[in-house]
């Protein structure tokens, strides 16, 4: 066995890691309680609004959407900060790093255990959202062609062509994948302060701060390069947030996707690599700060 | 204690690294029209610190939504003056949906005018017709808000090309509308007609209205409708174009 | 010239305590060496350095100063775990997995896969006797279960050295001496084995050698019996002595000046008492 060149990458740890981690998540309570929450609200949004169907369409989708962004997020959050501390203290990490595992793999492995589960989510969500939009859709579509009987062919493609518009919308997947994008990204940023905050609770607290700091990272950024005046010390807190902080607001399309905007392919790849590097580069500070760490 | 440090360094590098790339993102986003609402504090005072809290940390279509939903109740209620003050806050919120400027405009210009013309609380009727008066420009001033937050997208040039129709009676106005919709991509196939038509009611433009309607008539069969026909043989009567180049009379 | 199994020169770890100025040295220059097929034991009281010393050979922690090797590879090197198993002290694993799950998901870890993976986590379920139990959740084991289930998962690729954390802690003296019976057959089979306890009376039959640790320092290290022997002194237990012998025993004693410096009565230890009672009533274990 020993005699084996011990590989320094392997998928098939990765594997067995994510695999496990998957498995640990899927048995917590707040899974259930956020994914049955999430998909009520979903359901629920079918009811909520009683105006003309634009308008209901576009609450479904803003309070669908919206869901689905809420659970991800808090998901990405809660689920990662409780990883670490809870192989630290139930010992199981010794047992894990005392094999020939690396500990950058057994850190990939943790955050891709959470980006599958918040994947699986994401994709149970959608399928729920669509196939009510669809169904939605259709009835609303046979109540119309009943009201435009008698009326001339191209009132009734206008009449369908109106309702089509305001139902689906291609532009719809792309922001769903920005969303998942978006909660990897707090993951893997989760993943990062778990790594040296001395308990869960205090990784989730930071967590929260930073999602709404984040939030509001692009108008430091702006104010402190736009030569605003202003004291150096504001100045120097506005640099501080704008450098050390997420800009979260360039994941937040879906709020102008639903009310109609269209994004560009290009526009869509380079947010999309975006939210990649930010997981990434934040996976990799966990490596930095987990690498060296006494256990 | 050195590998805070480190870390500490490298996020500030990261973020160094990311500032120019995320500059531009965002101004790429804003050019294909996101991120256009501009959250004020004096929006902060009117929903409330939560709803504040909330549209900051992406839910803003959500927390429009829900003023809209509370708009449409005001207007259950005929209360006309939250009507105006919530349709503001959800177009503050959300000025990429056509819907809420375009409801907002409908309600003031249209429910809210009627309203006031009849509104027997008001002395007299001079006051009644300068309330209504004031209703339509309410709403005009939605729909000219609303097109500069979405100059790409022709429904409220369509809504401000009949609401200076019915409303304002300026046909010329209306016909420019039509015409700007017109040219936007998914604009209804009526948008050009409508503006042709238009244009034929508003006095001294009578020559322009005719070449238009001359060219829609010469595209064929499936635009000369009965309207499009009465029209141009109106013009043609009132510019006095010769016999020989005016169209066919079917009925006579 | 055989590699020794584990290799530790001028080991020193020292931790700081945040916030203070103060530091807390936990190892002191400690040298050892294990030879292969040896079981050797760490021993000294709780917080002499121990577990410290376990984690810096497997590691899970960076010395401040000096080296650890296993079989030649420095413990920084990731591949040198390759050849070792390990089971902390009170292991947990994950309560929802069921033992036989724990195996595969450790030998996956280890690279194992498929027929080989299978084979080999039946194999060490029956070594460790949870054959019965390989399909509950370790939620629902006892401590001396979870104990084995660890050994078992230690010994997942068939390592050459096993490292086991306070083996014994917690365990009730029979499944301790299971333990301890597990321990005696890996060596049979020529697994060195290194091992800590606070508890040397437990460790003393199985041990080829032991170190003492005391406060981060290595303060006797040797052979068992070279420890516990006292060298200027002879022990005889005689067997139906009838009061004549005795008589003349202490007749030669006091001609040659020998010095008497006890006399009693054999007496088992407690611990073989209790084991005694427990084997005659099979109490209910591990459930």
């Amino acid at each position: 066995m020993a005699e084996l060149q011990h590989r320094s990458f392997s998928l098939g740890r990765i594997a067995a890691l994510t695999g496990n981690t998957f498995t640990e998540l899927v048995r917590l309570k707040v899974f259930y309680f956020l994914l049955i929450f999430a998909l009520l609200l979903i359901g629920n949004s079918l009811f909520m609004a009683r105006l003309s169907f634009q308008q209901e369409f576009q609450v479904l989708k803003d309070v669908s959407l919206g869901a689905m962004s809420i659970f991800t997020s808090l998901l990405a959050i809660v689920a990662t900060a409780q990883l670490l501390p809870r192989d630290l203290e139930d010992r199981t990490i010794y047992t894990i790093l005392a094999k020939p595992v690396p500990r950058y793999e057994y850190l990939i492995g943790k955050l891709a255990g959470v980006l599958l589960l918040l994947g699986l989510s994401i994709l149970a969500m959608s399928a729920l959202f669509l196939a009510l939009l669809f169904v939605r859709e259709q009835m609303l579509m046979s109540e119309t062609l009943r009201e435009t009987a008698g009326l001339r062919p191209e009132q009734v493609q206008a009449a369908i062509r109106s309702l089509e518009e305001s139902a689906f919308n291609a532009n719809l997947l792309p922001g769903i994948v920005i969303i998942y994008l978006k909660a990897a990204l707090l993951a893997a940023l989760t993943l990062f302060i778990s790594t040296f905050a001395s308990s869960n609770i205090f990784t989730i607290v930071v967590m929260v701060f930073i999602y709404f700091i984040g939030h509001l990272q692009a108008t430091a950024r702006e104010y402190w390069l736009q030569e605003h005046g202003g004291g150096w010390l504001a100045k120097t807190f506005l640099a501080l947030v704008a450098l050390a902080f997420p800009d979260l607001q360039l994941f937040n399309l879906v709020d102008d996707i639903v009310a109609g905007t269209a994004i560009p392919p290009g526009l869509f790849a380079q947010t999309a690599v975006l939210g990649c590097v930010y997981t990434s580069v934040y996976l990799f500070f966990a490596w930095v700060s987990f690498h060296g760490k006494a256990l | 204690m050195i590998r805070g440090v480190i870390i500490g360094a490298l996020l500030l590098l990261f973020g160094g690294l990311r500032l120019p790339i995320e500059s531009s993102l965002t101004e790429q986003h804003r050019s294909a029209y996101f991120h256009q609402a501009r959250l004020g504090l004096d929006l902060r005072e009117q929903i409330g610190q939560l709803g504040f809290l909330a549209a900051l940390s992406g839910f803003r279509s959500l927390v429009a939504d829900v003023v809209f939903i509370q708009a449409h109740v005001a207007w259950e209620r005929t209360e006309w003056g939250r009507v105006l003050l919530l349709f503001r806050q959800a177009t503050t919120l959300q000025p990429r949906s056509v819907l809420f400027w375009d409801m907002a405009a409908w309600h003031m210009a249209w429910n809210a005018s009627v309203a006031a013309l009849h509104d027997e609380a008001l002395p007299n009727d001079l006051v009644r017709r300068k309330a209504q008066r004031e209703y339509i420009d309410l709403g005009k001033d939605f729909l000219e808000r609303g097109i500069k937050n979405n100059p790409d997208r022709p429904q409220l040039y369509e809504s401000l090309a009949r609401l200076y129709k019915e409303k304002l009676q300026n046909h010329a106005a209306a016909a420019t509308c039509y015409a700007r919709a017109a040219a936007l991509p998914g604009a209804a196939e009526y948008d050009n007609r409508f503006a042709a038509y238009e244009l034929s009611f508003a006095p001294g433009h009578e020559r322009e209205a005719y070449e238009a309607l001359r060219r829609l008539y010469d595209l064929g069969e499936h635009e000369r409708l009965p309207t499009l026909l009465t029209r141009l043989k109106f013009l043609e009567e009132k510019l006095g174009i010769p016999l020989y180049e005016r169209i066919p009379d079917k009925e006579k | 010239m055989t590699e020794p199994a584990v290799t530790v020169q001028n080991l020193t770890k020292v931790f700081p305590i945040p916030f203070r100025r103060t530091k807390l040295v936990a190892v002191r220059g400690l040298n050892l060496e294990v030879a292969p097929g040896q079981v050797y034991g760490l021993l000294g009281p709780n917080g002499s350095g121990k577990s410290t010393t376990l984690k810096i050979i497997l590691g899970l922690v960076t010395a401040s100063a000096g080296t650890t090797k296993i079989f030649g590879r420095d413990s920084r090197e990731v591949g040198s775990r390759e050849a070792v198993g390990f089971l902390p002290e009170n292991p947990y694993f994950y309560k929802y997995l069921t033992g036989a799950e724990t195996l595969r998901f450790y030998g996956k870890l280890c690279g194992l896969r498929g027929k080989k993976l299978q084979a080999r986590t039946d194999e060490l379920l029956a070594l460790v006797s949870l054959e019965e139990a390989s399909d509950r959740r370790l939620g629902g084991y006892s401590k001396g279960m979870l104990q084995r289930i660890g050994l078992a998962q230690a010994l997942i690729q068939e390592p050459k050295l096993v490292v086991l954390d306070e083996p014994t802690a917690g365990v009730d003296p029979a499944g301790s001496r299971e333990i301890r019976d597990l321990i005696l057959d890996l060596k049979r089979r020529g697994i060195t084995v290194l091992l800590s306890s606070h508890l040397l009376a437990q460790v003393q039959e199985i041990c080829d050698r032991v170190g003492i640790l005391a406060n981060g320092v290595l303060v006797r290290e040797g052979r068992v019996e070279d420890l516990l022997a006292i060298e200027n002194q002879t022990e005889l237990i005689l067997e139906n002595a009838t009061p004549e012998v005795l008589g003349q025993i202490s007749a030669l004693l006091d001609q040659t000046k020998t010095r008497l410096v006890e006399q009693r009565r054999p007496q088992t230890t407690l611990e073989g008492l209790f084991l005694e009672a427990t084997k005659t009533s099979p109490a209910p274990r591990d459930s």
